[in-house]
């Protein structure tokens, strides 16, 4: 059987607010349908030595200022080789601060310019009031395969992103990219980048399954359609949420 | 000044007054009106005796009970606030109900929980003596905003602050506030010594990997429980610290630890119990209390608050736990583990402002060690999230039931017998803590029927 290959960049470091779950969700999800998958964890040194190529799928999860600040060297000493892996279509899955590092350069809270990887036009500065974030639930409307679907997740960001070509949601409930906004996230053909934690693929499980059919499809040269499993415990965790945040009243 | 002290006072007073003839509890609202009212409302009160607090993200409530004790049994006046309130309003309704119209504070020692982002704010008007602070981890972000602003802003406070520091030495995070202010010569580490079960590996989600001074990562002999453990900094030798106080020997069997040389016996059997008395017994260090009264202390008083909060029903046992973040969660799934007997779980999820709406944190939690569990059953306002949760770790669907209502989630778990836990974070422990009472008295009105 077909074994999805994942790099996970800095998971000692970028893992805030459960953000690993989504590894471990895409593992039970590989699962349940018979795939093995294979995470290989991404630490600040590990760049000579990484074929980023060889990868399915490469994960970058949200962080704190002071790690995002500890690790922007050593990403931006990959660069070419992660463009190269982008250029050829692997799946890259970012998440809150793997999404702001992705871009042309992060202003963090203390006024401190990172500079991005630059693979995407996008930037991003946070106010220096470290209380003005986006906080909350957030639900998207997200175009998967062809389909209308909503996602759901929790926000939790200082920065606010600009110069975003093509979102990956319409926001339904909550801020997204910047307070009060219209659009949330970045998303191509094989890019999703999110302020979503949750973690995002705990309550989303057909952007999960988008995920992995893109991965394995592009693995074998042919189109991979997932059988369903049971996911009536999730279903159950959307329905409940969406009666809560998406009554008339409270909908933007 | 004195006209405006004197008129808050009044008018808390007044208010707490009036709450009580209306027979309401009058825990938070008056000090919320009145620091809304007056910033310094704080500065009204007139406080000679000396104030300790205890802070850091888990066991507040605990250490503030058993050191209250401590100066109880020594025939001590003290006032507390067992049961939280801990922000600035709390504390400031607490005074209001034990000061004189001229706003005098009569007490031997005031043993105040606080906190941690109200650190700062209480006691920039209170003159505070002693300050515990326990542990920091990951807990409720989306309040807090990130671990790392938390410790600032305490760290910040340490940096003026000359009275007693008493600080967990095997936490990265908090030993560091004893770097804040080199003026200070009263800071004082407690540390616990490796025990039976303490990892190689860092086995939950953690905190403060990486020195917070130079941004080295750290280098550990080892793991107690999360980054709590003997840990030290390859970069600039950060970490190393003389302890006042060095728990030995600790035994989860008898359970009994041994300090300066005398073992004692205890209440608790858990690594961070071992480490809330360790806080303890430097507090009673530090103010001399008689060895006599610690060794009764440690060994009889409980602090029944869910807990570790034992209920029985028909010959079932159930422990009630409270878990409000990852590393409280995880400690109590390896309490489970550690009973080898089949038993049930009961886990209670709320996502309200005091928990934090955010309920990702239960992704950090490892439940993949599950060991006979045999059923779980969950509930709360989120009770779908953690069944979610559960079942992705692993566990067996058809094993986990989802009972929102709490009355109906206990009336479930007790449709069998034998041993049981429940885990229940902040704003689930109380309710969980009636519901299962109603359950056991039979009031419950689905247990009535039946």
């Amino acid at each position: 059987m077909q074994k999805l290959k994942i790099l996970h960049m800095y998971p000692n470091m970028l893992d805030l607010y459960g953000d690993s779950g989504n590894m471990e969700l895409i593992s039970y999800r590989l699962k349940k349908r018979g795939y093995s998958s294979e995470i290989t964890k991404y630490t600040i040194g590990d760049g000579a030595k990484t074929d980023f190529s060889s990868f399915d799928l490469i994960y970058l999860g949200g962080g704190a200022d002071f790690e995002q600040q500890l690790l922007a060297d050593d990403l931006l000493s990959c660069k070419d080789k992660i463009k190269k892996a982008y250029n050829e279509g692997v799946f890259m899955l970012m998440i809150c601060g793997g999404y702001q590092l992705m871009g042309q350069y992060y202003k963090d809270s203390n006024d401190k310019k990172i500079p991005g990887l630059g693979l995407f036009d996008y930037y991003t500065v946070a106010s220096t009031n470290k209380r003005e974030r986006c906080i909350g639930n957030i639900v998207i409307e997200a175009d998967i395969d062809g389909e209308k679907y909503k996602v759901i997740g929790f926000e939790n960001h200082g920065g606010m992103t600009d110069n975003v070509k093509t979102p990956f949601g319409k926001v339904l409930f909550g801020n997204g990219n910047k307070f009060g906004s219209d659009t949330e996230g970045y998303t191509e053909k094989n890019v999703i980048a999110t302020y979503l934690h949750g973690p995002l693929l705990s309550k989303n499980p057909k952007l999960a399954d988008h995920i992995i059919e893109y991965c394995l499809s592009r693995g074998q040269g042919s189109p991979v359609k997932l059988p369903p499993i049971n996911d009536e415990l999730e279903e159950k965790c959307r329905e409940v949420m969406f009666g809560r945040l998406l009554t008339d009243d409270k909908k933007k | 000044m004195f006209i405006v002290n004197f008129f808050t006072i009044l008018i808390g007073k007044i208010l707490s007054g009036v709450l009580h003839l209306l027979g309401k509890n009058a825990g938070n609202l008056p000090g919320l009106v009145l620091c809304t009212m007056r910033k310094n409302a704080l500065k009204a009160f007139k406080i000679d005796c000396p104030i300790i607090a205890v802070t850091g993200t888990n066991g507040k409530t605990s250490v503030t009970n058993f050191i209250s004790e401590l100066f109880r049994q020594k025939g001590a006046k003290i006032i507390t606030n067992p049961e939280g309130n801990n922000l600035d309003t709390g504390i400031t309704s607490l005074l209001l109900n034990h000061c004189t119209m001229g706003g005098k504070v009569k007490a031997d020692y005031l043993i105040l929980e606080t906190d941690e982002s109200h650190v700062p704010v209480v006691y920039s008007k209170l003159k505070l003596e002693t300050l515990v602070v326990l542990n920091f981890f990951r807990d409720q972000l989306d309040r807090n905003g990130e671990v790392e602003t938390l410790i600032l802003k305490v760290n910040k406070f340490c940096e003026t602050f000359e009275g007693n520091l008493i600080l967990n030495g095997d936490d990265p995070n908090v030993a560091r506030l004893g770097l804040a202010n080199p003026n200070n010569p009263n800071v004082k580490y407690f540390s616990v010594e490796k025990y039976k079960f303490a990892t190689t590996e860092l086995y939950e989600a953690g905190e403060g990997r990486f020195c917070p001074r130079c941004g080295t990562e750290l280098k550990y002999d080892y793991y107690q429980y999360s980054h709590i453990g003997r840990f030290s900094c390859p970069g600039c030798g950060y970490g190393k610290n003389s302890p006042f106080v060095k728990i030995n020997d600790i035994d989860l069997e008898k359970p009994s630890l041994t300090v300066e040389g005398e073992e004692y016996i205890t209440a608790g059997s858990t690594i961070y119990y071992m480490y809330n008395l360790a806080a303890v017994y430097s507090a009673a260090k530090l103010y001399g209390i008689d060895r006599k009264i610690v060794h009764k202390v440690f060994e009889d008083f409980k602090v029944n608050n869910g807990r570790m909060e034992q209920f029985e029903y028909k010959g079932s046992v159930l422990t009630l736990n409270l878990a409000k973040n990852p590393v409280g969660a995880n400690m109590t799934v390896r309490m489970i583990n550690e009973c080898e007997q089949d038993k049930e779980m009961l886990f209670v999820l709320n996502d309200n402002l005091a928990d934090g709406h955010d309920v990702s944190w239960i992704w950090d939690i490892n439940f993949s060690i599950f060991k006979n569990v045999s059923r779980v059953v969950t509930s709360g306002r989120r009770a779908y999230d953690i069944a979610v949760r559960i079942k992705c770790s692993g566990y067996d669907a058809d094993k986990i039931v989802v009972r929102p209502d709490l009355d109906d989630a206990v009336k479930e778990l007790f449709s069998t017998t034998g041993r049981k836990f429940a885990v229940a974070n902040y704003t689930a422990v109380q309710p969980t803590r009636a519901a299962l009472n109603r359950f056991i008295k039979g009031e419950a009105a689905g247990n009535a029927k039946a």
